[in-house]
């Protein structure tokens, strides 16, 4: 009897674990829809209603004020568009902890620390393929929902462009992060980060925090790279005036009677008789600034979502490694898996 | 493949950490197919860490262990396995538990089974898996590993949380199932006596190393419970586990090497008797069958190579 079955099985069925996934984590799920299309709604009623009352009470206030007659506008109608951009500017920013956070502490973490995941991989579902569904649909989802927000933000915000005055401007922080696939790659990325952190620390609630600290961290270093991930503009100017630019600075100097760019920490323009002596010394013949201007937005949107990309999928690539590490190979046999599965 | 090894370790060492201690250390046995085996230990001992191994859950750090003729991530299909601490999906009813199982184990999924075992305990297919006691869990646990119909079943304590009704009558229903299927169970406890009944292969597990394997009546045999008027010195010629003086009398528990005087008196130690001497001896030397075993095994796979 046993031999019969110990000869190579025909092929089965793949074992149906998404299905279970979803259901394990329906809560979550649930919680996920409400949070986008809330979100989603917000952003929406934001890009038309909103914005159009807005941009009515502005002009109303242009067409008023200050020409001796009495303000007629509706402030309120301004106020609400500032604080609904304000809102869901914020809620955006927070989805990549809330990835982290809860992929840390419920995807894997809890499922290693209550000994579930073992379970799992004692049925008929091998570490490897156990792993790549709880990081492929998850992955999905919230790289879907995120986009979408993202998107629609950035709808949103064009909108206001130019109607709204007091809009923010492109190069404003939370704007340009919530404003496109950016925040999406960034929350795929603390998805995987809480993943994998889970699976390491194999305790909920220090994944929890560990994954939700270490977004932060990735977060501070996308903000330092971003301004290197896409070639500068640069404007110049002659000793008298200075150089002229919008959007982000990334850095300035004196522009040296050879022509070559140099950085300087002080005096880049000639606003005191002590930076003039300076400048005379040094042989400023004018003054630069590099800057990313508001063409450069896209660009550098897509090329930081792209690093985003690669780092999540070698996050991916690291939780595995270390699932096959830990469970299959190692000892003095290869692993089996791939003949297994 | 050698069908009539269900369980075979090679030096087997499995330490937790880079600076840990060794959790199970040097450890050779095979355990025949088909057998019902148990194994025993004081807490700590390696049981645990040893069923873990052999269910594909966590690698060796040195030696191998090869499951029904493969190794042991190849073999996870065809084990069954149920942890000490019985972990299941709290948000799950019993019967979604049970859909999971024939989901996650398709084409060899035992509905009948699995829900005949969970019907045995007179639970509600509706009750969610939180709402249930420690006793009730390991009824959905074996439930879960016997539906996929193993051939191997490896249990950690199963019996530690029920009550001796529901142990008896689980118990049967492992007893059926290696009957019926030839499933080879290996399951661990603390308490021999909780496994005397039932099992007919013994596997001692202490401080970290196999100190007793074979067929229990094997190893009853090759032990003798002698009592006389005499000083240890006198048994020098057998290899003695433990011995006590009281007195003028010295008890003593020895493997026979040949012949004994006619002045002692001999019995043969019940096997909870010979486990204990050996747990309070550590430096008795292990008795396993592993040598022979191995000789056959390995000249069988020659065999089957050429």
């Amino acid at each position: 009897m046993t031999a019969a079955l110990s000869t190579p099985a025909p092929a089965r069925p793949a074992p149906r674990q998404v299905r279970w996934l979803l259901r394990l984590h329906r809560p979550a799920l649930c919680a996920w829809a409400v949070l986008v299309a809330g979100l989603a709604g917000a952003l929406l009623w934001l890009w038309g209603p909103l914005t159009d009352a807005a941009a009515t009470a502005w002009h109303d206030y242009d067409a008023t004020c200050g020409r001796g007659r009495p303000c007629r506008y509706d402030q309120d109608a301004i106020l609400r568009y500032k604080d609904v951009y304000q809102y869901t500017t914020m809620a955006l920013l927070l989805l990549p902890f809330l990835a982290a956070a809860w992929a840390g502490a419920a995807l894997t973490g809890r499922e290693v620390e209550t000994g579930t995941a073992r379970l799992a991989w004692t049925q008929g579902v091998t570490p490897l393929r156990w792993l790549a569904a709880r990081l492929t649909v998850p992955a999905l989802l919230v790289a879907a929902g995120t986009a979408l927000l993202g998107m629609l933000h950035h709808a949103a915000w064009s909108a206001g462009r130019g109607r709204v005055p007091t809009a923010k401007s492109w190069d404003d922080v939370p704007t340009f992060y919530t404003g496109g696939p950016l925040i999406a790659g960034l929350a795929l990325a603390g998805l995987l980060i809480g993943a994998l952190v889970g699976l390491l620390v194999g305790r909920s609630l220090v994944a929890l925090c560990v994954s939700a600290l270490s977004t932060a961290v990735l977060w501070i270093g996308v903000h330092t790279a971003l301004p290197h991930l896409w070639p500068v503009a640069t404007s110049v100017s002659g000793r008298r005036g200075f150089p002229s630019y919008s959007g982000i600075k990334v850095a300035e100097g004196i522009v040296t009677e050879g022509g070559a760019h140099r950085p300087v920490p002080t005096c880049t323009v000639d606003l005191s008789p002590q930076c003039q002596a300076l400048n005379d010394r040094r042989g400023t013949v004018g003054f630069y600034i590099d800057y990313h201007p508001y063409s450069h937005r896209w660009p550098l949107q897509l090329a930081s979502t792209g690093v985003l990309l690669a780092l999540a999928v070698l996050l991916a690539l690291a939780a595995l490694r270390l699932l096959h590490h830990r469970t299959t190979t190692g000892g003095t046999r290869p692993g089996r898996e791939g003949a297994a599965a | 493949m050698s069908s009539d090894t269900a369980l075979r370790a090679d030096a087997l060492g499995k330490r937790f950490g880079l600076r840990g201690g060794w959790a199970l250390r040097d450890c050779s046995f095979r355990l025949p197919a088909g057998r019902v085996c148990a194994v025993v230990g004081p807490n700590g001992a390696g049981k645990s860490t040893l069923l873990a191994l052999a269910a594909g859950l966590t690698v060796p750090t040195e030696g191998s262990v090869t499951v029904l003729g493969t190794t042991p991530a190849a073999a996870r299909p065809r084990v069954g396995y149920v942890a000490q601490d019985k972990p299941l999906y709290p948000q799950l009813t019993i019967a979604e538990t049970l859909r999971m199982g024939a989901d996650l184990n398709p084409g060899r999924w035992d509905a009948a089974g699995a829900e005949q075992v969970v019907a045995g305990g007179d639970l509600d297919p509706g009750a969610r898996v939180r709402s249930l006691s420690g006793g009730q869990r390991t009824r959905v646990a074996l439930a879960l590993a016997l539906g996929k119909r193993p051939e191997l079943l490896l249990l950690d304590e199963p019996m530690a949380d029920l009550d001796p009704l529901a142990r008896h009558e689980l118990m049967g229903t492992l007893m059926a199932q290696a009957a019926q299927y030839g499933t080879t169970i290996a399951m661990s406890s603390h308490v021999v006596a909780e496994l005397e009944d039932s099992c007919d292969h013994l596997l001692l597990v202490g401080g970290g190393r196999i100190r007793l394997a074979g067929e229990i009546d094997d190893l009853l045999a090759a032990h003798l419970r002698v009592t006389g008027a005499g000083t240890p010195d006198a048994l020098d010629a057998h290899t003695v586990v433990e011995s006590r003086v009281t007195g003028r009398q010295l008890t003593a528990l020895i493997r026979p090497a040949g012949a004994l005087g006619d002045d002692w008196r001999t019995a043969t130690p019940s096997l909870e008797e010979l486990v204990l001497a050996h747990l309070r001896n550590p430096a008795a030397p292990a008795l396993t069958a592993a040598g022979d075993a191995e000789d056959a095994a390995t000249a069988r796979n020659e065999e089957h190579a050429a």
